[in-house]
This record gives C-alpha cells, structure tokens and sequence, in this order.
C-alpha cells in the first residue's frame, strides 16, 4: 500500500515539474522577443518628487519632473544659464524697461493635443501674478500686468523698470483649459487652497516628454514626445527614474547596470563607484552652499540670542578660528570646495565675484585669540570659556545642527573643537529638519549649519539679507540699510554691467559683515555607466567643469544628446531569476510538500493506533 | 451560552479600545509640539498672512470640540484628509501602500511561522540534540540580528556581487501584466522577504520549543506514552496542540502589526510600503496622512487581538469559561 501511494507521489512530481518547467521555458523566451523595444535611459534618485502639481515643488527630482513635463516660458541656455527661447521666443523692452514685448511660439502644443497659445502664457503668467501663487510669484514683481497683442504677440506691463522677464522666471507654462478653473473667484485665498489641494493628476504640459506611468515611491517613465519643437533625440525614447530609499541600494543598482545614470550620490558611496571601469563619475557644482548663520535676535516669540553676535568682532574672530578645508576635506571627503560667497560661481557665473584676500579671512586662531583679547571677551574665571567683556555670561553659543542636512551634524562637531581653542563654549542642539524650522521660527537659537541653493539670477539670494526678509527668509534678521539700499538699486538697475557691479559690492559686504560665513560649495555627485552609454553624448550645463550632466537648470535638453555605444541598446536590464526558475521553485515545493503530506496521511490511516 | 457571552464580551472589548484609539488619535496629533504650517512657510516661502489662510484651511482656527466633531464625522465617513505635501487625499496614499505591505509582511511572516514552529517542534522534542542546539544558537543570532544590517548584507552580496536579484522597488513597470508581473514583484520581493523571514524566525522557533518542552512535562504526555502511543503520534496529538497555544497570541499579534509594515526592511530595499512612507511622512510632519496610518495600524492590531482572543477561547475552552 505504502509503496503504491509513494510511487504514484513520485510519478506526480517529476510529472508536473517537467510540465511546470516548458511552460516556463515558453514565457523565458517571450520575455526575449523584443526586438522593437524602446531605448530606455534609467536614472536612479534617492527621493521621490513631492507631487504632480508644479505648486508643490520642493527639491530633488521635482525640477526634473517639471521641466520634462512642461516647458518653462523663458528657458535656460545650458551654456552659461543667460535666458534662452522657450515658449516665449523673444523679449524685448522698451525704453524705460516697463513693458517688454514676448513673441510666443507657434508650434508647441500640449500632450492632451490642443495647441499652445499666446493666450496661455498670459493666462500662466497673470494667474500666478494676480493670485500670488507659491514658488513662482516673485518672479513677477511690480504688480504686472499681461495684454495679448495678437496671436503671437505678449505685452507685459510693469508699474516700475523692470528686467524680470529677464531673469528668467522659472516659469512652466500652464494650460488654461485645466487651471482656469482655478481664477474664477475674487478670493486670491480660495483660488491658493484649492490650487493646493489640486492633485494634478494626470499632469498636462507641453514640455518634450510626457509622463506615461507613475508608481508613487517606485517610478516615473517619461516618453518622448514626437515632433516636439526642441528636436528629436539622438537615440533615447524613454526616460525611466527609479526612486531609491537609500544610497547604498542605489550606487548597488548602477554597478549592477539597473540603473544607467545615478543621481546626488553621496561621498560615501560616490567613491565606491568612480573607479568602476564601467563607470565615469563626474563632480559637479550642487549649486548649494553650506553656511554658518548667526541670530541677531527680533524673530519669533520665544527669541533668545547670545548677546555677543551682534558683535562683528567676534563673528571675525570665528571666521578666523575656522578652518575650512578641514571641513571640506573631513565632512564632503574633499568633494566639496572652500568658499567665501552667497552666490554660487557655477550657477551664478555671471555674477558670482571671488572675494578679495583680506576678505577671506584665513585659518588664525592666534589671531582671532588676539580680536577677543582686544574686545575685551576674556576668561576671567580661568573654566576655559571666555565671558563677555562686562564679565557676565560666558560666551556659550546654543548651536543647531541638522540631520537631515548633508554634512550638517559633522561640521558642527569640528566648529565645537575650532572654537574651544578660542576659548568659546558650543551646546548642540541636534535636530531633524522639520524641528529646526520650529526653532527658526520660534527664534530660540544663536548658531546653526544649514545651506542655501540660489536662483542663477542672484535677486532672490541677495534679497534673502535684507531687511524685509526677517521672519520671511532671513537666517537671522540681519538688517543693514545700506545692504538694503544697494539691493534696492540692483533691482532697478537696467543694464547687466551696472547691476554686476552692485551685485558685486553686496557680496563683499557680507563677506566683511558676517551675518552667515559662507564655509564650502557642494557637488552634486552624478555617475554614469559609461560602458553602454557614450562619453561623448554627455555635456555639461553650464559649460564649465562644474556643470551638471542632468538636473541642472537648461539639462533637459542633454537628453537628445546621449546615445547608447555601438549597437548595444544601452538599455538597463532589470535583474531578476528568470520564470521558469521561479515556477520550478515554486511548483516544485508545493508538489513535494504535497507529496510528503499525501504519504504521510497514508501512514497515519495505516497505523493509526492514538 | 458562556461562549457567546465570551464573544460578546470581547467585541465590546475591541470596539471600546478602538474608540479609545479615534480620541488618542486626536488629541495626539494637537498636542504635538511641532507645527507643521511653519515647515511648509519655511520651505513654500509664506506670509504671515498665509500661514493664517493655512491654519484656517485645515481647519485648525475652530474651537476643539468643533474640531473633534469634524474629525469624528469625517473618520467615520472615510475621509481622512488630504496629505499637506502633495495634495492627494491620504485614502488614495494610504490605499497604494497597504498591497505591497500586505505582500511582502505578509508573506514573510506566514513563512517565518512555518519554518519557526517546524523548528521549534522538531528541536524541541528532541532537546539536547545536534538539530536542536545548532537551530537554537541560529535562532538566538538570527533572532537578535538588527534586520537593516542583514538586509544590506543580503543587499550588497545578492544584488550587488551575484546581480541576481534587483537592488530595490517592486516592480519594473506597470505595463508588464499577467504572469511576467507576478515574476517580476517576485523577484523584487524575494530580498525583503527573505531578511523579514529570516529575522522573524528565531522568535517563533524559541517560543515555540520552550512551550513544547514546558507541554512534555505534563501528566498527560506521560500518560499517552504509558498507554504505548508511538512517539510521532504522542507529539502530534497530544504536545504539539497543546503548546500551540501561546505560539498562537504571538503569531496573531504578529498579524497585527503586518500593516505597520516593517520599516527598516522596507527603507533597505527601497519597497514602497506603509511603514517607509510614515517614515517620510513623520519627517514631513504630514499630519494628515500620519494620523491616518496610526488609525489604520491600531484598529488593525486590535482585529487581530480580537481574532485570537476569539480563537483561543475556542481552541481552549478552559479560557471560555474562566
């Protein structure tokens, strides 16, 4: 009986196996069969974009997203970031610079098929100006308004000279048959929160690829869009980006081939790939700055600052205590550069100005021992910490470092060891960023490490030290009214070469007034594989060393620029066991698992004696 | 009559405690000290006067009382708000995470049970023998391995030495379906899965062996063997169900916390569940959609806690009566 049931077992199994394994074989040669797929370009990103709607941009790969998708009113020309044609193809002021006149393109639609038209673009523009719409509104200062001429033509019209059509504003052009339905109401709040709550979903824009799947957390796909006035790629007809939770994962994928483009890599693991064969990594500007800022008090409700930052002396003096290779050398493992000014010399070309010797103030701690001596901060009581010059509170800095900020954390370890050889105390307070919003606002700190990423036109970043921006996007409430004056005029000021030189003499003055001390400039880390991907396709925006290959202002474009080596598609392949493996597995342990039970059930009949 | 009563206890037992969660839930999320208005005006460059216009959109201006009305009548409606980052009601976000979750925590904790209690019965009953030492030792290391580590291990060494698995995600595309779909989440998901088994395993195998043996000592094991029930037979029918029991409240607790997700696992292999997304969503401080993953979270471990104390009183009647 036993031996009956066990051979029938036996026979069962090797049967089904070999069953299970053809069909499976079948599927594994489908799967092969795709002569005509598309050539698809896999970028790897460490976060998902916050969300469809170009009013809920945030960081990271949202720019991507929008520029893939939509195409911005003025562009970016990737060779030094000067504005370029997008929608709008030229732009020209009168004489007192206070209405420009837009000439806007005729062959772009969007990708639900209805054209783009001058009226959009003024729709686009009147709509964020009249309902001060989040991220994009202060590109349209001075109240403007927007007057079609005709079919192709655009006045903008300011109450004051103007050159913001010439910053570019980051502008996407939106289509009015969708988001009219938002500028029905006199209520500029009611039209904000329900733009807010709007998901976007699907995203209709006229921009060169169009988003053909999105799996929140997992992917975007981009496919090109045929026709599309910017030209057609050279070989690329989707564009995928997979999200990954965490760096390490990512950099696996693209040594795996998963991934043929992987983006902001950190140091860390940058360095674990560059010298992959396969592999061509490139440091690029980030565009981003990391600082030091200082609170001069006057913000928030619970505002508590040590009172000896006001002091420029002593924020010379820990300009002097600091040394800031070390910290490009510990925290970035030398990714990252030395540097002395708020606007960033990659992005901000044009009007980035290196800051003079006797501004830099090198590495001395002797000598910033020597400033506290003479301000009369000295160590009275002999603990190790100096006291203000009255002799009343020791020089005790509340320093905020931030987790979540890259690098953060780091460097206010090695601040706490520069300044305790200049006899100055530091209290961390280490929190998330979320939680550092609450104490910046809250105004209940004296020193913390964040960054700042500008604009390629430096108005915002230059506005960031004025007056008015205290409580806004002032780090500190620093106010100086020459500062604020000098920034007024740059803003009026018409011609390019006279608003440099005003630019220049700002960033001067914060190098001499401290009100943050700019510490490094950072790379934004990108690696590629350059086994299947030609070199030569890829180019830098803008057209320097430190440009970025992709996700920089004006890279979209680089995209129909990059082509796979030799006849390989370039495409990366998704690792994975093959069917038949899978169904062999599986198949196999549900049918010997059955097997063992059947057998075992006929023993337990035969001899059951319980 | 007693076990209906028992029943009926228990289910009011369970609607009490998940009452008890909808008002945590709310005043939780009130007295929190982080506010998350001045995080979106920090980063979405607002006015005073924004921040005001976005207290009042959430609702945020009205009296309390007001306030928990609201939140009463729309969580028992089933609307949960709209998440503050994106502007997707948190239904929608909450409803695309519980399938892969489900999946992967599900899966992995019905194999590790499997696996653990085959262990744990088989060490168990043979005690001091070779398969019971080596299986103890490995459940006690795998038991207190930390889960990200040995998922970065698996990580590095299978997708990144092998390449035979891929390095995260759940899927390649959408547009694959059918059958190629089923074998490509399940490549994407045999990494996870295979950390979140392994590190469960030890658990169940530990628990498991310590009841039986406890079980072993009982009279009526003693009396089986005396009537002369061959071995297999006296595990089998009169150890094994009794020392289930407590491996039982463990596995159905276990259950409950399957739609917590398993955040460090699902954070290593990039797997877009509920518990990496309340991650980010924490650091987000997106309120809306946090409080609706704790109140998914809670009523789901207290259905489970239902489900067993309702399976235990059947299986023990003991426990029905008491």
């Amino acid at each position: 009986m036993r031996r009956t049931r066990r051979s029938i077992a036996i026979a069962v199994v090797l049967g089904v196996v070999t069953g299970l394994v053809m069909t499976g074989t079948a599927f594994a040669q489908d799967a092969t069969d795709g002569a005509d797929a598309p050539t698809v370009f896999t970028i790897g990103v460490d976060s998902d974009i916050t969300g469809l709607s170009p009013f809920v941009l945030c960081c990271g790969a949202d720019y991507e997203y929008l520029e893939l998708v939509y195409d911005l009113g003025i562009g970016f020309n990737p060779d030094d970031l000067s504005p370029a044609p997008g929608i709008v193809t030229s732009w020209e002021p009168n004489e007192d610079k206070m209405e420009w006149t837009l000439k806007v393109r005729q062959d772009a639609t969007f990708n639900d098929g209805e054209p783009v038209t001058v009226e959009d673009v003024a729709f686009t523009f009147s709509f964020v100006a009249d309902y001060g719409l989040p991220f994009y509104k202060d590109y349209f200062p001075f109240s403007p308004t927007f007057e079609v001429v005709d079919d192709e033509t655009l006045l903008w019209k300011s109450t004051e000279p103007t050159f913001a059509p010439e910053v570019p504003p980051y502008m996407p052009i939106l289509p009015e048959h969708i988001w009219s339905q938002f500028a029905t109401g006199d209520d500029p709040k009611e039209a904000r929160r329900a733009v807010k709550d709007f998901a976007n979903d699907p995203p209709v824009g006229s921009g060169p690829f169009e988003l053909t799947e999105y799996a929140r957390g997992q992917f975007l796909r981009f496919t090109y869009r045929e026709g599309h006035w910017l030209g057609t790629p050279a070989a690329i007809d989707e564009i995928v980006i997979r999200i990954y939770d965490n760096q390490e994962a990512m950099a696996t994928a693209l040594r795996a081939g998963e991934i043929d483009f992987a983006e902001s890599m950190s140091p860390n693991q940058f360095n674990t790939v560059k010298d992959d064969p396969n592999i061509t990594g490139h440091v690029a500007s980030a565009g981003c700055w990391g600082n030091i800022a200082y609170n001069f008090g006057g913000q928030g409700p619970d505002s508590s600052n040590h009172p000896a930052i006001q002091d420029r002396d002593v924020r010379l003096a820990i300009a002097h205590a600091v040394d800031r290779q070390v910290i490009v050398d510990r925290v970035y493992q030398g990714t990252a550069a030395v540097g002395w000014s708020i606007l960033d010399p990659a992005k901000n070309s044009y009007y980035y100005k290196d800051i003079p010797a006797e501004l830099q103030y090198p590495y001395d701690p002797a000598e910033a021992n020597r400033i506290l001596d003479e301000a009369g901060y000295l160590d009275t009581d002999d603990d190790g910490v100096r006291e203000m010059p009255d002799g009343s509170d020791p020089l005790d800095f509340e320093f905020m470092t931030i987790t979540d900020v890259d690098g953060s954390v780091d460097t206010g370890r090695l601040f706490q060891s520069f300044l305790q050889e200049i006899g100055i105390k530091v209290t961390f307070k280490t929190v998330d960023q979320a939680k550092a919003n609450d104490l910046w606002f809250s105004g209940d700190w004296d020193v913390y490490v964040w960054d700042w990423c500008p604009d390629p036109d430096p108005d915002f970043m230059l506005s960031v030290f004025t007056t008015d921006q205290c409580l806004s996007w002032s780090d500190g409430c620093y106010s100086n009214p020459e500062y604020d004056e000098l920034y007024e005029a740059q803003r009026q000021a018409t011609d390019r070469e006279a608003r440099r030189e005003i630019v220049y003499e700002m960033q001067d003055m914060i190098a001499e007034e401290l009100p943050v001390m700019v510490l490094n400039y950072w790379s934004d880390l990108q690696a590629y594989r350059s086994d299947r991907w030609d070199p030569a396709g890829f180019s830098t925006s803008p057209n320097t060393e430190l440009g970025l290959l992709l996700f920089g202002y004006g890279t979209v474009r680089k995209y129909l620029d990059i082509v796979p080596i030799g006849d390989s598609s370039g495409t990366a392949t998704s690792q994975g066991l093959p069917a038949w493996v899978w169904i062999a597995v599986v198949g196999g342990v549900a049918v010997i698992a059955g097997g063992v039970m059947f057998a075992r059930r006929g023993r337990d009949t035969d001899e059951n004696v319980a | 009559m007693g076990s209906q009563r028992y029943l009926l206890r228990k289910v009011l037992h369970a609607l009490l405690t998940l009452l008890f969660v909808l008002f945590a839930n709310f005043v939780l999320f009130r007295i929190l000290p982080s506010d998350p208005v001045q995080l979106l005006a920090r980063s979405q460059h607002l006015s005073a006067e924004d921040v005001a216009e976005q207290i009042s959109s959430l609702g945020l201006d009205k009296p309390i009382p007001e306030q928990f009305v609201v939140y009463i009548r729309q969580t028992l409606t089933g609307d949960l708000g709209v998440s503050l980052r994106s502007g997707v009601a948190v239904t929608e976000l909450i409803g695309e995470r519980v399938g892969p979750t489900i999946l992967l925590v599900g899966v992995a904790t019905i194999l590790s049970t499997l696996f653990g209690l085959w262990i744990g019965i088989r060490g168990g009953w043979r005690r001091g023998s070779a398969f019971d030492t080596s299986s103890l030792y490995s459940s006690l290391v795998l038991y207190s391995m930390p889960e990200g580590w040995l998922g970065m291990i698996l990580l590095l060494f299978f997708a990144g030495v092998l390449g035979l698995f891929p390095a995260g995600g759940y899927s390649s595309s959408q547009t694959i379906t059918g059958f190629a779909h089923v074998v490509d989440v399940a490549n994407h998901m045999f990494l996870p899965c295979l950390t979140l088994t392994l590190g469960y395993i030890g658990e169940y195998a530990i628990v498991m062996r310590s009841s039986l043996i406890e079980v072993m000592n009982e009279d009526f094991v003693m009396t089986a063997r005396a009537k002369g029930v061959r071995d297999v037979m006296v595990r089998r029918r009169h150890a094994v169900p009794n020392a289930l029991l407590p491996t039982l409240t463990l596995v159905f607790l276990s259950f409950g916390f399957v739609l917590g997700g398993a955040i460090i696992v699902e954070t290593v292999f990039s797997w877009p569940g509920l518990g990496q997304r309340t991650v980010t969503a924490i650091g987000q401080r997106d309120y809306p959609f946090i409080q609706g993953a704790f109140l998914l979270l809670s009523a789901s471990v207290i259905v489970f806690n239902l489900i067993a104390d309702i399976l235990y009183g059947y299986l023990d009647p003991r426990v029905r009566e008491s």
